[in-house]
């Protein structure tokens, strides 16, 4: 089957049902992407599909077959990095880096959909991608940043829009209450 | 700060390629010997190494791991420091395992957070002697006095002279060594504790940076293996002949861990291992229920082996007007890098070769060495990035096993476990009950009085091996505990880690007793981020908080009381008062919890910022104050913080592993859940200013929080939390 790779085509021969994660990793050689759980849990293996993000390890690699996939791989052009990355080099984001590929792709499609996230959107679009090492903080403010560097301005355009009424996160776990602590509270 | 004689410090080397390297030799567990070694020979055992090379960039070759905690950033801000470079022109290599590379704990290995601490003074004079070399090389061939001269940006300048360091290593390294080279004074610092840049960034964003689990060695097959229900469990019967016919498979076979499937490709020997049935024997911990477990340890009233015997708290306690008394709990808690254990190993007849995220090469040379019968000295170990660490890494039971796997398909296996084997192969944090009393008489702390019942970490460590590498050499079981020791420079064996943290506390109690009593079962434990501090921070921490409010002070203020005046401990605690406006009102529906913990030579103060929402416990702000010596890296100190804290949040609100009749129930991220985007706090960090020599920062983060945030839900609610994770106490609240 034929499998289209950040712009370029890859004849794969493996079984329908393997997961994409593998295919990518050990067929095309991308190793960018990363294995985590296997079970759509941790966000480590996202990748884009019709630039959509899509957990790769439970993604059978027969039903993106001829669909535009891009890979962490993928992002920069040339010697230019995307915007995002950029950002989170500027905001010492990673610290061993193995989620990072995830997270940054999860952010490029979250920074696609809204240009000027909100934090409460930020935790919408983040929070199915763990960090064990505690990247967080991090995270929200290169996300930010990457959106004021995307939009064209410097990072002191970087004001978050007001934070958005919350929805639920796209995770299992508990509730949700806004990110944002009350900053005009009487302390 | 462990300093070489001056003549065994240094000597310099042309080495082929016309680089100037300077061979340094760090401190460390087994510093003593190096100076005993240099003093009486003057030879230099190196254990580091900074080039010079002919393009002007600088190689550093380390023998210590990058986990994520930033030491190649701090290594590199070091050397560049003293050669007046750009940090980015700095390349830092990991070292392969040799004895000579051996410092903290006489081992290779990367823990305790000592690895600025062991290399400030040495990596510092290594480059400064470079530089000295570089500026003797260039002043000779200009006839100038050397002290006329000076450098920047990787030149030696002098009038209108100006020579760049590539085009001197040849001379330079002709120089003699200085005896006494000249370090930077802080004031004239330019990157030590001024640079904000990570040297690791730029490959973790686009994808390049290479771990352990993408090495890639030719002929290479892949190998996967199906572990029991229980721990330590043997399979009895494989039936596999169905998976033995797929497409890629190489070979399935049982061994004393599990069943191995090997195949051409992972993806082909994890299709493979759902055709293979297996029936299991009963496994090492077999009936295990920590539930038994820490009802049993939350009762036990036996003695315990004494730790502290300060003064008489038996009396100060039988006389105290008002007594206060807790069990402070804690459960198994697996660290959960988010690379998977792995490991690739090549064995070629009686030698081996191995690439791994590890944190001690040194480990895994004896353990891939005892596993197929070789000498521990021909195995050769290429330390790879690794997703994680948090003290798993230093337990390469995964690495003896890929070496059996290796050995018998006759070709180099990767080997890449499923998350469930990550979760359920033990070595976990130790479980816990911490039994403390405490006397309060007319506002004041008299006396307290604490016993750490607790699996312990050394008396279990030859078995801790063992457990999973059944036969190992006793010569390797005595090494492991004798490193241990040394990591807490105690004779006494039972009581490591136990009350790790109380010993030594800053708390002048005056009548103090401290005692451990040791549990042991065949599940192993092992060191996890911050190992015992992580407990007895926590309960340390929620005691102070209850005999403050029992002696009804201010939870600061006593603490101030009981800590040493104009002390590290006071300074952090007026630093964070005012960070963290305490004292005043917190907003509406907002507990604030304070607490602080000394460990690694580091203080860390901390108060959490806490409310309940929908019956769940949420941390809105957490504010941090660190005493670490002086930051090389300050921002590098404030993501340790970050992430210690959100480390220790995720173990203090949500996590436990749990046994039911030996089997673990927790197998993924859904039932071992680490905090989320959308649960991590506002952090912020105050790295306080100091003269002092780095010490400790990548564990000193995380012992303070579990504690701030329970003493937060009682400033809240009323509600004492006294055992973790908090929100299953929380939830379960009154049930009792």
């Amino acid at each position: 089957m034929k499998l289209v790779v950040n712009g370029k085509s890859f004849e794969v021969a493996v079984p329908t049902d393997t997961p994409l994660l593998w295919v990518l990793r050990e067929e095309v050689g991308l190793t960018g992407t990363k294995f985590g759980c296997g079970k759509a849990l941790c966000g480590a293996c996202t990748v884009h599909v019709d630039g959509q993000p899509r957990r790769s390890c439970v993604t059978a690699v027969g039903d993106v077959a001829d669909r535009p996939i891009t890979t962490i791989e993928g992002l920069a052009t040339e010697a230019v990095l995307h915007p995002v990355q950029a950002a989170w080099i500027e905001e010492n984001v990673p610290q061993c880096g193995y989620c990072q590929a995830g997270q940054i792709m999860s952010a490029v499609a979250l920074l696609r959909a809204k240009p000027r996230p909100s934090d409460a959107e930020i935790d919408d679009a983040m929070s199915a991608n763990l960090c064990r090492c505690g990247t967080y903080p991090r995270i929200r403010r290169a996300v930010h940043r990457a959106a004021a560097l995307l939009n064209g301005a410097g990072p002191e355009g970087a004001t978050p829009a007001a934070p958005a009424t919350p929805a639920a996160p796209a995770t299992p776990v508990t509730p949700v209450t806004p990110a944002t602590p009350a900053m005009g509270a009487k302390p | 700060m462990i300093e070489l004689s001056r003549r065994g410090f240094l000597h310099g080397a042309l080495v082929g390629g016309g680089a100037l390297t300077l061979a340094v030799s760090c401190g460390g567990a087994s510093g003593g010997t190096r100076i005993r070694h240099a003093e009486a020979t003057g030879e230099l055992v190196a254990n580091m190494y900074v080039s010079v090379m002919p393009d002007g960039r600088i190689s550093l070759v380390v023998n210590k791991a990058e986990i994520g905690q930033g030491v190649t950033t701090g290594y590199a801000t070091l050397a560049a420091e003293e050669l007046s470079v750009p940090i980015d022109r700095v390349d830092v290599h990991y070292a392969d395992s040799h004895p000579e590379l051996r410092t903290s704990f006489n081992m290779q290995i990367t823990g305790g957070s000592t690895s600025t601490k062991e290399a400030f003074g040495s990596l510092r004079r290594a480059a400064a002697s470079a530089r000295e070399m570089l500026v003797a090389a260039a002043a000779a061939g200009w006839n100038v006095p050397a002290r006329e001269c000076r450098v920047e940006d990787g030149h030696v300048l002098h009038g209108a002279n100006k020579a760049a360091y590539g085009e001197l290593t040849k001379r330079a390294a002709r120089e003699p060594v200085p005896a006494r080279p000249r370090l930077k004074p802080a004031k004239e610092f330019t990157l030590i504790g001024k640079t904000d840049r990570r040297v690791d960034a730029r490959a973790k964003v686009d994808g390049t940076a290479q771990f352990g689990i993408d090495v890639r060695v030719p002929d290479m097959v892949h190998a996967y293996v199906i572990h029991g229900p229980v721990f330590g469990a043997r399979p009895d019967q494989v039936t596999a002949e169905a998976a033995r016919g797929r497409p890629g498979v190489i070979d399935v076979f049982p061994f004393r861990w599990g069943v191995a499937v090997v195949a051409e490709k992972y993806w082909q020997a994890l299709a493979a291992s759902r055709d293979v049935a297996v029936t299991w024997g009963k496994g090492d911990v077999a009936g295990l229920d920590t539930a038994a477990m820490q009802q049993a340890m939350r009762a036990y009233d036996g003695g315990g082996t004494s730790m502290v015997d300060e003064g008489n708290a038996g009396k100060a306690l039988s006389r105290a007007q008002t007594k206060v008394g807790g069990v402070y709990e804690a459960p198994y808690v697996a660290h959960a890098t988010l690379e998977p254990q792995n490991c690739t190993v090549r064995v070629a007849g009686k030698t081996a070769e191995v690439w791994a995220p590890t944190q001690s090469p040194t480990l895994v040379q004896a353990v891939v060495a005892d596993a197929i019968g070789i000498k521990s000295d021909d195995v050769l170990v290429h330390t790879t990035l690794s997703g994680g660490g948090f003290g798993r890494r230093a337990v390469p039971d995964v690495c003896g096993q890929a070496a059996v796997i290796a050995k018998r398909v006759k070709r180099p296996v990767k080997l890449v476990w499923s998350r469930e084997s990550d979760m359920t192969q033990g070595f976990y944090r130790p479980i816990y009950a911490i039994q403390a009393a405490g006397a309060v008489d007319d506002g004041r702390v008299t006396g307290a009085r604490l016993h750490c019942i607790s699996q312990s970490i050394a008396l279990s460590s030859p078995d801790m091996l063992g457990a999973a590498l059944p036969g190992i050499p006793g010569g390797l079981k005595s090494m492991f505990v004798d490193s241990l020791l040394a990591m807490f420079s105690t004779n006494t064996m039972g009581d490591l880690f136990a009350a790790e943290g109380l010993q030594g506390t800053p708390y002048r109690f005056r009548n103090l007793e401290v005692t451990a009593s040791p549990v042991q079962t065949k599940l192993p434990v092992g060191t996890w981020r911050s190992v015992g501090n992580s407990v007895t921070g926590f309960a340390m921490e929620s005691f102070i908080d209850e005999l403050a409010h029992a002696a009804k002070r201010d939870p600061l203020e006593l603490r101030r009381q009981l800590l040493t005046p104009d002390s590290r401990q006071t300074r952090v605690l007026d630093a964070l008062a005012q960070l963290s406006k305490w004292g005043t009102p917190p907003p509406q529906g907002i507990g604030r919890g304070l607490a602080r913990h000394f460990s690694f030579e580091t203080e860390v103060g901390e108060v959490a910022e806490v409310e309940i929402v929908g019956g769940r416990i949420k941390v809105r702000r957490v504010y941090c104050v660190v005493d670490c010596g002086l930051a090389v890296n300050p921002d590098v100190v404030r993501a340790q913080m970050e992430g210690g804290i959100i480390f220790g949040l995720s173990a203090a609100l949500d996590q436990e592993i749990t046994l039911v009749d030996g089997v673990v129930q927790q197998r993924n991220y859904d039932t071992f859940p680490v905090l989320r985007m959308f649960e991590a706090p506002e952090i912020i960090v105050q790295v306080l200013a100091s003269d002092r020599d780095p010490t400790g920062v990548g564990e000193p983060g995380l012992p303070p929080i579990a504690a701030a945030v329970a003493n937060a839900v009682f400033a809240l609610t009323g509600e004492r939390l006294r055992r973790m994770p908090l929100q299953r106490a929380w939830n379960e609240r009154g049930a009792k």
